[in-house]
């Protein structure tokens, strides 16, 4: 009956199909032309356990089986002796004693963050990590003049060739820690107080005899492998694990050379134009003090035992920077904090729900804004660190749907008033 | 003297009796619009009927005949327009069939106005949404981070490489 007298009505059919047809293409039209979140970046929840593992490199450099008791091994005494040589931790720590081994496993990783500023290297690095949308994989050209200048040239390993231009960054004056794959002093100093290093013998990477060191939790779960070149104590090639004993990253050099340098990446004339640093080292704590003077709530530490243990001011064309590095030695945020809000179009992000909150995610990098301040987070940790750090901060709530309604209407008369 | 308005229909309907019929038989009598309001009547309900049920249910036929309004007898534009082309021509309009359905033209007009008003409100309220999204109006410069900077900082703070900002294209990239 109902469908035989809207058939006789076609006029009224018409604009019942006009009332709901219309609005929702202007709703499609407004959300697509409008929200920032929603286009460039298609919105979707990621879940954070589910991040494709970093791609898989070369599985040569697999460690080599434990030695054992070395005094009953003439070859594994051998290498205890020349353990004893190149960390100056006497060998019989590693024969069993957990704390000789923990000693000797530290001693080898300040050699190497030693080894990786003073030794001329350069070659080829492959640095694969998982990040909160998928896994980032990039190729990086690494020329390195002992105790002095480093340029580096990486790109994405999905678009090469690429033409990014080379960076050349200069140590000289020690000011910034230099390091391979996060080995610098600093960071080793750092993972005493966290992690338990342990030597766990030989092994090769790269077609090379290294040294494997093993960073484990105080649970005993692994949280990294380190292979230090036996020859010149640099690292080759690192392992990052989580908590479920997931591989999260894998740095490694896929193609290396010690000694006589030849043409760094981009040309000879890289080699003598570092680039002056835009930014001013910041004592840390006071760092802090001021800039929670000034009520930008600020913390000391991060989820993850990630603590505050560097700090610089930079400025932008949008004010100025504040850098405040975090690490437990081994995981490492750098958060970038500035006044302003996000602008309405985030080219080249991904709008990402984490934690519940909207960030945007482009690399691993995240960035969000919260309370009149804009958080942009590089982080080398594992997601669920990411996760825990992006709750722990402050987020603007997404507003209620009145609130919305009303700041949306007053936009629009704002749009339509001939006076304002 | 005031014309019978809705009675009219009551009239025509036979639904009156008594003194109102008596009293509406004497208006009629002297007052012209009333009588070819009721004679345009009857013969709306006979075209009806003839219409073998179609439309003819009393919700149609009170509808057709509540068009004359509140305002008194004076028929709608439509009803005085076959009322004149029958008495100029002296028979029923052609495509009489169709027009007891399409009688209805303030009631699609109510329609037309109704889906108007909401097109306008839920247009304005989408529009209204969809606006308030976004960033909010708190003030200080929109940022859109320097990646390029950060990532330098970022590893010379921690000892590793910079990494290329990956919200800008690679320029010269895979050449054919």
């Amino acid at each position: 009956m109902l469908a035989m007298s809207l058939l006789r009505r076609p006029g009224l059919v018409l604009s019942a199909a006009m009332t709901i047809t219309v609005p929702g293409v202007l709703a499609v039209l407004a959300v697509l032309g409008h929200e920032h979140t929603a286009l460039e970046a298609h919105t979707e929840a990621v879940s954070l356990g589910s991040s494709a593992p970093p791609a898989s490199l070369p599985a040569e450099a697999q460690p080599a089986a434990l030695p054992t008791a070395p005094a009953e091994n003439p070859e594994a005494a051998r290498e205890a002796a020349e353990m004893e040589k190149i960390s100056g931790v006497r060998a019989a720590a590693y024969s069993g004693a957990t704390d000789g081994q923990q000693a000797l496993g530290m001693r080898l990783l300040g050699k190497s963050a030693s080894a990786g500023l003073a030794t001329s290297y350069q070659g080829v690095e492959l640095i694969a990590q998982s990040s909160l949308n998928g896994a980032v994989t990039m190729i990086s050209d690494v020329w390195h003049r002992g105790g002095g200048l480093t340029v580096t040239q990486t790109s994405d390993a999905a678009m090469l060739p690429s033409s990014n231009q080379p960076y050349v960054s200069y140590d000289v004056d020690n000011r910034t820690p230099e390091g391979v794959f996060g080995v610098t002093k600093t960071l080793v100093a750092l993972l005493g107080t966290h992690y338990d290093a342990l030597y766990q013998g030989t092994g090769s990477a790269l077609g090379r005899p290294a040294l494997i060191v093993e960073l484990r939790r105080a649970d005993g779960s692994m949280a990294a492998r380190f292979w230090l070149d036996k020859r010149t104590m640099v690292p080759l090639r690192r392992d990052v694990y989580d908590t479920s004993a997931r591989l999260i990253s894998e740095d490694a050099f896929v193609q290396v050379q010690f000694g006589a340098l030849t043409t760094p990446p981009g040309g000879a004339q890289t080699a003598s134009a570092p680039a002056p640093s835009a930014w001013a080292r910041a004592a840390p704590a006071s760092l802090l003090a001021k800039l929670n003077g000034a009520g930008w709530r600020l913390p000391a530490a991060l989820p993850g035992g990630l603590s505050l243990y560097a700090a610089a001011r930079g400025s932008t064309g949008a004010g100025e920077v504040a850098d405040l590095g975090y690490s437990d030695g081994l995981s490492v945020v750098s958060l970038f904090v500035q006044r302003g809000t996000l602008a309405l179009k985030m080219t080249g992000w991904q709008a990402v729900t984490v934690s519940g909150h909207l960030v945007y995610v482009a690399g691993h990098s995240i960035t969000w804004a919260g309370r009149g301040l804009v958080y942009t987070m590089i982080a080398d940790a594992p997601p669920q660190t990411v996760q825990e750090v992006v709750a722990s901060l402050p987020q603007n709530a997404p507003p209620g749907f009145l609130v919305r309604m009303g700041r949306g209407l007053d936009r629009l008369a704002a749009l339509v008033n001939p006076f304002g | 003297m005031s014309h019978l308005g809705e009675q009219i229909s009551a009239l025509v309907d036979g639904e009156l009796s008594g003194a109102d019929l008596d009293r509406a038989n004497a208006h009629l009598a002297m007052c012209e619009p009333c009588r070819a309001e009721a004679a345009a009547l009857r013969a709306l309900k006979r075209e009806l009927r003839a219409l073998a049920g179609r439309d003819t249910d009393d919700e149609l036929t009170r509808r057709l005949l509540a068009m004359a309004g509140p305002g008194g007898p004076v028929p709608s534009r439509r009803l005085r327009r076959e009322q004149y082309g029958r008495e100029r021509l002296g028979r029923t309009p052609r495509g009489g069939r169709s027009w007891p359905g399409r009688a209805s033209t303030p009631a699609r007009g109510r329609y037309v106005l109704w889906s108007a008003v909401s097109l306008v409100v839920v247009g304005i309220g989408t529009a209204a949404f969809s606006m308030g999204g976004g960033a909010t109006s708190e003030p200080g410069p929109k940022i859109t981070p320097q990646l390029e900077m950060f990532s330098v900082e970022h590893a010379l703070t921690f000892g590793d490489v910079p990494f290329p900002d990956p919200t800008q294209p690679a320029t010269g990239a895979a050449k054919p």
